[in-house]
């Protein structure tokens, strides 16, 4: 008896998490839309659209790292080194091309990743000290051997500015100017179908849920927990890399003390979108609905017109919410 | 009679200078259900994963099917059918029934992408193979643990399990489950697969075994055919000793007055109008089974659950009890049944877990902690219970399950306490360290504390209490004393109501 309350109640509160936060979404747009009717507008969503995509495929590479019962600090330094490496080998090198800039900073994405899964799954070292170490270490290494100063809008190859304003479709409109459906959106969606894919339909997917689960189990059941392990924190290294292309496409300026420092936002929307932070629960579309609102939240303050200081605190607090009543309502179900 | 599946011969261990097996020879029967039993530390658990291959033997021989083995590895092991299902189960909480049952066979396969019908379609046959039905999505995490069990079972069937060994399974699971368990396991019978339990509930080992190999001090003791088994004789080759039968006898003062009482205390889908009176002196016993609401019904007494209506009354006076620190005020206090999460600290020191109820005792007057006053303290405890350990600084998890519970009583009675709550005392605890931790019980009372002891083992309850209340479906179903009830009836009538309980 007591077992059939407790199971329908716990199923509920995960079934219903994405529901809540969608209805949430819908409910705080429409609240805004009537305090500025310019934000429901289809320009002002698409542009979101973009400027969310690099915060959101970051989003992907922290949850797939929560799902497996680990946390990455490290990857906004991971970020900002393929980025502003590869800035700097463009111009060093002459070759302006977006292709051959996605190269270099995924594949510094993949080593710095395969930095952190070797001292994890090697080593053993709990995944934050293990990633907040390599955090200062790939920065100060940024800093000191690559160099402090900033790639400025003038110095940045063209191809990033090229890529930053490639729209899959555009809209002209009638008053001129135009707006569309940028690029960074299209690569956002492909790496969530790419990640949901991985992790629903391989074997290996199936692995990052188990260790999630229960490490000792999936030893025992003969899994290579290592080569699981190595290959998360390889994947977070490339999302990394390519969302820090998408970054310095966007705001044409590569400066290297930036990025560093964001980790939390970025792990928020994530923890938003109800992924356990103790691993082995979460979804892509929950991650992709988290990183919606606190880009909605961000988006609307300005168009309310609160300073932008004040979406650190909006941020957190609901952050706060959201997690404490998740966690209330399972404790609930638990006690009966 | 059937061909042996399993043969051990003449096997030894020798651990550290500790003789864990010394000379064991046991077999095992195609289709058999073969029970293991012996009190903590008799070789039970060497000697599986000496069948398992995990530990190799220093000398003797295995033999599976007529072929021997002189070094049986782990993928011997499992390639000849043998499954161990350990305590933990090793399934993965978070995902589905289905993939919990197939996953292993997929690994098997090397399957790079996983087709869900392929998933479902497995999980399904060998439920079918053991007549079972389960909602192949669930999570693992939202079922049962007798559930659990046959997800695990369906597991080891998948790998083409000819034996499957089972440690201590009936630890957690009520009556009823353990009949659905032990229906699972004729079935297995029948399609030729045989079963090793290990176990050390002697009631259970009786209900299930077909033949019983005793361990003791890592030798064997005997083989035996259950018919000519019953609890005494079995308890007796565990132990080598007699078990005391000594009733506990309290002796009623008229002017006795009340010390706690219960009345109409009432929890939405937990207990119902349960009111008892507790006096100085007494062991008042609480028996049902899981589910039954008598846990549910201690924590409330503990401000540990707050119950929806009802009242309780320490010493006549009526009180409201909202959290732990107001119920050890009062003088109750409370032993949990899940003595290493919830009764102790594992990784700290005797010494610590012992201070850790009445730190106040021993501070320095700048309210600072005294260390020399901590140490003579947590001492005096120890020598008063009895506790034998060469070092207080010893992590607690290092100890026997006998004096691991000694040093949770001990913290409780460095409270000074007038109610003393156990829940299921002597779980986990070898028959030996069982009867010492009554007679530790029974002196309690004697001092005048009231004792309120929680257990679902009808002779535990029958020896140490006075009175007893008989709990189902959340409500007190027969209050009675115990002289005038015998063991068999109270076992009639509490497997009779438990029935209703837990589906």
């Amino acid at each position: 008896m007591t077992g059939t309350i407790h199971k329908s109640q716990i199923q509920k509160v995960f079934n219903q998490n994405e529901a809540y936060l969608s209805l949430i979404i819908v409910a705080y747009s429409i609240l805004v839309t009537s305090l500025n009717p310019s934000f429901l507008s289809f320009e002002n969503l698409l542009d979101l659209g973009k400027s969310s995509a690099s915060m959101g495929i970051m989003a992907i590479g922290v949850f797939v790292v929560l799902l497996s019962g680990g946390i990455d600090m490290s990857f906004t330094a991971i970020a900002i080194s393929g980025q502003y490496i590869a800035a700097n080998v463009l111009i060093a090198s002459g070759v302006d091309n977006i292709y051959f800039a996605f190269l270099i900073s995924c594949l510094v994405g993949l080593s710095l990743g395969a930095v952190n899964g070797l001292i994890i799954s090697y080593f053993k070292i709990p995944t934050f000290i293990a990633t907040l170490g390599t955090l200062n270490v790939f920065h100060g290494i940024l800093l000191t051997v690559v160099g402090t100063k900033a790639v400025n809008s003038a110095q940045l190859p063209d191809c990033f500015k090229k890529f930053g304003a490639t729209n899959v479709f555009t809209v002209v409109k009638p008053e001129g100017g135009s707006y569309g459906l940028s690029i960074f959106t299209v690569i956002f969606i492909a790496v969530a179908l790419l990640t949901w894919f991985i992790l629903t339909y391989t074997q290996l997917g199936r692995g990052i849920y188990a260790i999630g689960g229960d490490m000792e189990a999936a030893k025992r059941s003969g899994m290579n927990v290592f080569n699981i392990q190595f290959f998360i924190y390889c994947y977070v290294g490339i999302l990394a890399g390519i969302a820090g292309v998408l970054h310095v496409s966007l705001i044409r300026y590569s400066n290297p003390t930036y990025l560093v420092g964001s980790e939390l936002s970025v792990i928020a929307p994530v923890v938003l979108g109800g992924t356990r932070i103790t691993g082995g629960s979460g979804t892509v579309i929950g991650t992709i609905l988290g990183v919606a609102m606190i880009t909605l939240l961000n988006n609307s303050l300005i168009l309310i017109g609160l300073s932008s200081f004040w979406q650190e605190f909006f941020t957190g607090v609901i952050v706060a919410i959201s997690v404490s009543l998740s966690s209330y309502q399972i404790r609930k179900s638990m006690m009966i | 009679m059937a061909e042996d599946f399993l043969k051990i011969q003449n096997v030894s261990k020798l651990y550290s200078g500790v003789q864990a097996l010394d000379n064991v020879s046991m077999s095992i029967g195609q289709g058999e259900v073969h029970c293991l039993v012996g009190e903590n530390g008799s070789g039970k658990s060497t000697l599986i994963k000496i069948i398992a291959g995990v530990v190799t033997p220093d000398g003797g021989e295995i033999i599976v099917r007529g072929k021997s083995y002189k070094n049986l590895r782990p993928i011997d092991s499992i390639n000849e059918g043998i499954q161990v299902i350990y305590q933990d189960l090793s399934l993965f909480p978070n995902l589905s029934v289905a993939e919990n049952i197939s996953l292993n066979q997929l690994i098997e396969e090397k399957k790079k992408i996983i087709n869900w019908k392929e998933v479902k379609n497995i999980a399904s046959s060998v439920l079918s193979t053991i007549k079972k039905e389960l909602d192949l999505n669930e999570k693992v995490e939202n079922i049962s643990i007798a559930n659990k069990q046959l997800v695990a079972i369906c597991r080891a069937l998948l790998r083409n399990a000819k034996l499957i060994i089972m440690d201590e399974p009936t630890t957690a699971i009520t009556k009823k489950e353990i009949d659905k368990l032990l229906s699972v396991i004729l079935d297995l019978k029948e399609s030729g697969i045989s079963t090793l339990f290990v176990s050390h509930k002697l009631s259970e080992v009786l209900q299930i075994a077909e033949k019983v190999t005793v361990l003791r001090d890592g030798k064997k003791v005997g083989d035996y055919n259950a018919g000519e088994l019953d609890y005494d004789t079995l308890s007796f080759y565990m132990s080598g000793k007699k078990i005391d039968h000594s009733v506990f006898d309290y002796q009623e003062r008229a002017d006795q007055k009340t010390l706690l009482e219960v009345k109409d205390l009432s929890k939405k889908g937990q207990f119902e109008d349960i009111s008892f009176k507790l006096r100085p002196g007494e062991i008042v016993g609480m028996i049902g089974s899981l589910g039954s609401g008598r846990t549910e019904v201690a924590l409330s007494l503990f401000g540990l659950n707050k119950p929806d209506s009802g009242s309780i009354y320490m010493n006549g006076e009526p009180v409201k009890i909202n959290s732990p620190r107001k119920a050890i005020s009062l003088g109750l206090c409370y032993l949990p049944e899940d003595r290493l999460n919830q009764g102790l600290f594992l990784k700290q020191s005797i010494q610590n877990n012992v201070v850790v109820t009445n730190l106040r005792k021993i501070l320095t007057k700048s309210k600072l902690l005294n260390y020399s006053k901590k140490y003579e303290y947590a001492k005096m405890w120890v020598d008063e219970l009895n506790i034998n350990v060469p070092s207080l600084e010893i992590a607690v998890q290092a100890l026997s399950g006998g004096n691991q519970q000694r040093v949770v009583i001990a913290k409780w009675l460095a409270t000074d306490p007038k109610v003393f709550i156990l829940d299921s005392p002597t779980v986990g605890i070898d028959v030996n360290s069982k009867s010492n931790i009554h007679n530790l019980i029974r002196q309690l009372a004697k001092k005048g504390i009231g004792v309120i002891m929680i257990s679902d083992e009808v002779p535990e309850i029958v020896h140490n209490c006075n009175r007893i209340l008989v709990m189902a479906d959340g409500r007190i179903i027969q209050e009675v004393d115990t002289v005038d009830i015998t063991e068999d009836k109270l076992f009639d009538l509490v497997s009779s109501n438990s029935k209703n309980s837990e589906g």
